[in-house]
C-alpha cells in the first residue's frame, strides 16, 4: 500500500503565483502529486525572482523558483481562455487539493473558485493564501513581505530602538503564510478522508505574521505595556548578542527559562579568571527585574566581553556548550553550509539542475519520519515540462494538445 | 456540526516552553484531545513567565503560557517518582500521538523513548522536537528560539548592514517555524496510519525549518559562492522600500514601490518628488541610484502624516503601504483582524477572561474551536486518572499521598 511516502495518492493542484509556492513544496517533498500550473509563456511571477543560478537572468535558472518547487511537476494553462478553464476541470476532478495566493475573487471570476470546484468534486479542498484572507475591509490592499511585517505587527518588534523597524531576511511574512497554509490545507484534507467532504481554507499571511509576536499581545491584554524592539541591546542581563574575535555569538543565560544554565555560565566566567565575576552569584541575578536593569545589563556586558572578544565564534560555541550554556555562533550561510550536525543528518540534498547542468546543494528534509522520509523526488519543473505526460493522461489527444499549444492554451 | 478533523486524535503531550507546547496546540484547536503531562518539580517554565494577569506573577497566571495551550488538558505527573513512567505508559498506551521537546535521552531516561513506546503501542506516531536532533555530534546542545535564530543564519541576515545583526526581537523559530512544521509532519503522519495502520517516529531538529526558509540564500551560497548580508529594507527590485516616520512617538509606515505608476501614486500623495527641479525620480534606475537620498525625501514628507491616514491614502492608488502596527494596534484599532475575529475572549478559572490568539487558519465547514482556556497545572489530574485510564478513587488517592502528582 506505501510506496514509501506519507502523502502518496494525494493529488494536488498548485496555482501558485508568487506567494504560496512552499506550500506545494512540503505536499510535494512529503509525497504528494502536485502539479504546478503557469501561465504559458511567461510562467509563475517567482521565475522573475533573484538570485539567479550564476547570476543568469532567465526563467529557468531563478533560485527561488528552482528551490520552493521542487518534487513537483509542471504545466502550462491559461486561465484566462475558455478552453483552458475546460482543461482545468477535467484536471480538478481527479485532485484532493488546489492551493492559490490570487487576488480574492478572481478564481472565482473564472468560474474556478472553491463552490464551482466543490460541484464537481465534493472531497475537494481549496486552500487560497493572501495577503489578508478572502474578505474584509482590507481584504483587496496591495501588499508586499514588508508592509505585512508591518501589518501583522511583528516589524514594529524588530530592529533597533533608535532607528526605522527592520525586515525579517527572507519574506517571512511569506514564509508564515505558507506554513500556515500548509498546517490548514493538511487538517482539511484529514477532514475530507474521514467525511468525503472538502472545504475552503483561507489564510490571511497578515493574521499568521501576529503569530510571530511571542507574547506582546498578551503583554498588552494583561499589563497594557507595549513591547517594543530592541536590538543591539540584551534583552535581558545575560541574554543577547556579543560580538567576538571573527564576528559575534548569541547567548541566551539570562531570564526564566534560562535559569537553570545560570551556574554553568558563572563557572565559566570563574574558569577564565575574569575578574570580579563572583558578584554573578548573588541572588539578584535571578531576579527578572533586576536583569532588566540597565546597571545588570552593564555588568554582564562587561565581564562576558572579556570572555568573547579574545575567541572566535566557533570556539566559544563549542566551549559554551561544553559547559551547558545556552549560546551559539551567528552563523552566516557558509557557517550553515558546513555545520557539523547538519551533515551528520543529511540535511543537505543535491539537485539536478538540467538546464546548466549542474548539481545544486540546498535544504533538504525539514524533519525525519522514520517511516516515510520527505524527500526532494525531482527537481522543480521546468516550464511546461510535464505538459503531455500530464494532458494525455487527462485524455487530452497529441492532436488536441497541438492546437491547445497552437492556440497558446498550454 | 461536522467534526473537527482531528476529532478521535489522543495526543499524550510531554512538550514545553515554546515550540512544543504551540505544536499540540494547533492539534487540539482542531479537535484532538490533548493532555499536557507537567510537573511542578520540573515547571514549564512560560508559566512563570510575564504576562502575568494584572501583573501579578502566579504558576496560572502568565498570559504567554495560556495563549500556547488552549484546548488542552493538564495533569501533573513527577517523571522522576518511581511509579511515574507506569502512569505515563498507560496514557500513552490510550493515545495516537506523543510529543515532547526533551533534550535527546531525556524521555529515555523515563523509559518512554520511541523504542520503549513502539514497544508496547506498535502504531504510536511520535515526534520529539529537541533544538538540533535526536543524535549526532550536537544533539546534546541546548539553546532557545533566539540561540537557534543565531545558529540558523537568519539573525545575521537582519538588521542594517553597518550594525550588528538585529534578528528578529522574538524567538520567531519557537512560534512559527517549528510548530508549523511540526504539526505538518505530524498530520502527514496521521494521514499515513489511516491508509495503512502504520505508525511512525519523527525527529524534528529546531534549526532545520528555519533554514528550510532560508534556502535561496543557502543555495546562493552554494551554487554561486554568495554570502548573503543583511539589507536594511532593502530588496530586489521595489525602490523605494521602506520604513519611514509618521506623526506621533515611534510611528511608522512601511512603503515597497514596484513599478513607476505606482511611484508616480506616491507622488501624487506625498507631493511630487523634485528636489532639485532637473532632477525628476521617474526613473527606477535613477531611484535606485540614489535611494538614500530618496529615503530621506520621503521620510520628510510621511512626517507631516498620520500613518494610518497615509495608509489609506496610499492604498486608495494602489500602493503597497502598511501602517507598523504594535500590539496596541493589532487588539484595538485592526478592522481586517476584528472582521476575521482574531482575537478571542476565553474564560479563565484564575485570570477572569483574557485574550487569545485564534490560529490563523480558518476552515470554512469545520472551523477552530478554542473549546477552554489553558488549563490550571494539574487541573485534570484526577479526572484523567479515573476516567481516561480507569483508576478506582483509592488507587488514585494512594498514588496521590506517594508524591507521584507532583
Amino acid at each position: 500500500m506505501s510506496d514509501g511516502a506519507a502523502l502518496s495518492g494525494l493529488k494536488v493542484i498548485d496555482l501558485s503565483q508568487r506567494y504560496a509556492h512552499y506550500c506545494g513544496k512540503l505536499f510535494a517533498d512529503m509525497g504528494a502529486d502536485v502539479v504546478l500550473v503557469e501561465k504559458p509563456r511567461t510562467g509563475c511571477a517567482l521565475r522573475a525572482e533573484a538570485p539567479f543560478l550564476g547570476d543568469r537572468h532567465d526563467p529557468d535558472y531563478s533560485i527561488p523558483f528552482f528551490y520552493f518547487n521542487t518534487s513537483k511537476r509542471g504545466v502550462t494553462l491559461d486561465l484566462e481562455q475558455s478552453a483552458g478553464r475546460d482543461l482545468f476541470k477535467t484536471l480538478a476532478r481527479q485532485f484532493d487539493l488546489v492551493i492559490e495566493d490570487g487576488v480574492p475573487g478572481a478564481l472565482d471570476a473564472l468560474g474556478l473558485g472553491y463552490e464551482a470546484l466543490a460541484r464537481i468534486r465534493p472531497e475537494i479542498v481549496m486552500t487560497s493564501v493572501t495577503p489578508f484572507g478572502q474578505t474584509g475591509p482590507c481584504a483587496n490592499y496591495a501588499a508586499d513581505d514588508l508592509t505585512l511585517l508591518a501589518m501583522g505587527g511583528f516589524l514594529h518588534m524588530m530592529g533597533y530602538p533608535d532607528a526605522a523597524p527592520t525586515q525579517a531576511y527572507g519574506n517571512q511574512a511569506y514564509a508564515m503564510g505558507n506554513m500556515f497554509g500548509a498546517v490548514g490545507s493538511m487538517l482539511a484534507v484529514l477532514g475530507a478522508q474521514m467525511s468525503g467532504s472538502g472545504q475552503h481554507v483561507d489564510i490571511s499571511i497578515q493574521e499568521c505574521v501576529t503569530m510571530a509576536l511571542e507574547n506582546a499581545a498578551q503583554f498588552y491584554d494583561l499589563e497594557k505595556r507595549v513591547r517594543t524592539r530592541f536590538a543591539g541591546s540584551q534583552r535581558q542581563a545575560g541574554t543577547g548578542i556579543f560580538e567576538c574575535a571573527d564576528g559575534s555569538v548569541y547567548i541566551f543565560a539570562g531570564g526564566m527559562a534560562a535559569i537553570r544554565f545560570w551556574g554553568n555560565l558563572v563557572q565559566w566566567m570563574k574558569d577564565e579568571r575574569v575578574p570580579s565575576c563572583e558578584v554573578l552569584d548573588k541572588p539578584e541575578w535571578s531576579d527578572m527585574a533586576f536583569l532588566n536593569s540597565d546597571r545588570a545589563k552593564e555588568m554582564f556586558a562587561e565581564m562576558f566581553s572579556q570572555v568573547a572578544r579574545t575567541k572566535t565564534k566557533e570556539e566559544l560555541y563549542r566551549e559554551a556548550q561544553r559547559r551547558r550554556v545556552p549560546l551559539c555562533a551567528v552563523s552566516t550561510m557558509a557557517d550553515v553550509a558546513r555545520n557539523r550536525q547538519l551533515a551528520y543528518r543529511g540535511f543537505f540534498a543535491r539537485v539536478a539542475h538540467a538546464p546548466s547542468g549542474q548539481e545544486v546543494i540546498m535544504p533538504g528534509a525539514p524533519f525525519q519520519l522514520s517511516a516515510t522520509p520527505s524527500r526532494i523526488a525531482r527537481p522543480a519543473p521546468q516550464l511546461g515540462q510535464h505538459n503531455r505526460e500530464i494532458y494525455s493522461a487527462l485524455g487530452v489527444s497529441e492532436q488536441k494538445l497541438a492546437a491547445l499549444t497552437q492556440a497558446g492554451v498550454v | 456540526m461536522d467534526k473537527l478533523p482531528l476529532a478521535g486524535i489522543r495526543v499524550a503531550d510531554f512538550t514545553w516552553i515554546g515550540a512544543g507546547s504551540y505544536t499540540t496546540k494547533l492539534l487540539a484547536d482542531f479537535g484532538a484531545e490533548v493532555i499536557k503531562v507537567e510537573s511542578s518539580t520540573r515547571m514549564d517554565s512560560l508559566r512563570s513567565t510575564a504576562p502575568f494577569k494584572d501583573g501579578v506573577a502566579g504558576i496560572n497566571r502568565s498570559g504567554y503560557f495560556a495563549d500556547r495551550n488552549t484546548s488542552k488538558r493538564s495533569i501533573q505527573l513527577n517523571l522522576k517518582h518511581p511509579q511515574a513512567p507506569e502512569i505515563a505508559r498507560a496514557l500513552i498506551a490510550k493515545s495516537d500521538v506523543v510529543a515532547n521537546n526533551f533534550t535527546p535521552g531525556t524521555m529515555e531516561k523515563f523509559g518512554l523513548g520511541y523504542r520503549e513506546v513502539a514497544a508496547f503501542k506498535r502504531d504510536i506516531i511520535y515526534i520529539s522536537m529537541s533544538m538540533q536532533g535526536s543524535s549526532g555530534p550536537d544533539a546534546k546542545y541546548v539553546g532557545f528560539g533566539l540561540t537557534i535564530a543565531a545558529l540558523t543564519g537568519l539573525q545575521y541576515l537582519c538588521g542594517q548592514p553597518d550594525r550588528p545583526p538585529a534578528g528578529t526581537g522574538t524567538n520567531y523559530p519557537d512560534h512559527v517555524p517549528n510548530p508549523c512544521h511540526g504539526a505538518f509532519a505530524l498530520l502527514a503522519a496521521l494521514y499515513h496510519k489511516r491508509k495503512t495502520g502504520e505508525g511512525q517516529y519523527i525527529d524534528l531538529a529546531q534549526t532545520e525549518p528555519t533554514i528550510a526558509l532560508l534556502g535561496p540564500a543557502v543555495v546562493d551560497y552554494t551554487a554561486n559562492g554568495r554570502v548573503a548580508e543583511r539589507c536594511g529594507n532593502d530588496q530586489g527590485w521595489a525602490v523605494p522600500r521602506g520604513v519611514y516616520p509618521c506623526r506621533g512617538e515611534d510611528r511608522w509606515i512601511a512603503i515597497s514601490v514596484y513599478d513607476d505608476e505606482q511611484w508616480s501614486a506616491v507622488g501624487s500623495v506625498l507631493g511630487p518628488f523634485t528636489i532639485n527641479p532637473a532632477r525628476v525620480w521617474r526613473d527606477h534606475a535613477v531611484r535606485r541610484e540614489h535611494k538614500a537620498e530618496l529615503d530621506r525625501v520621503i521620510g520628510e514628507r510621511t512626517r507631516e502624516w498620520d500613518a494610518r491616514e497615509l495608509m489609506r491614502a496610499l492604498q486608495a492608488c494602489g500602493v503597497p503601504a502598511g501602517v507598523v502596527q504594535n500590539a496596541r494596534d493589532l487588539i484595538e484599532e485592526d478592522a481586517q483582524l476584528a472582521h476575521r475575529k482574531h482575537w478571542i475572549a476565553l474564560e479563565h478559572k484564575e485570570m477572569g477572561t483574557t485574550l487569545y490568539n485564534a490560529p490563523p487558519i480558518r476552515l470554512s465547514r469545520t472551523p477552530a474551536t478554542l473549546d477552554r482556556s489553558a488549563p490550571l497545572l494539574g487541573e485534570h489530574t484526577e479526572e484523567v486518572c479515573v476516567d481516561l485510564l480507569g483508576m478506582s478513587r483509592s488507587q488514585f488517592d494512594r498514588l496521590h499521598a506517594s508524591g507521584v502528582f507532583e
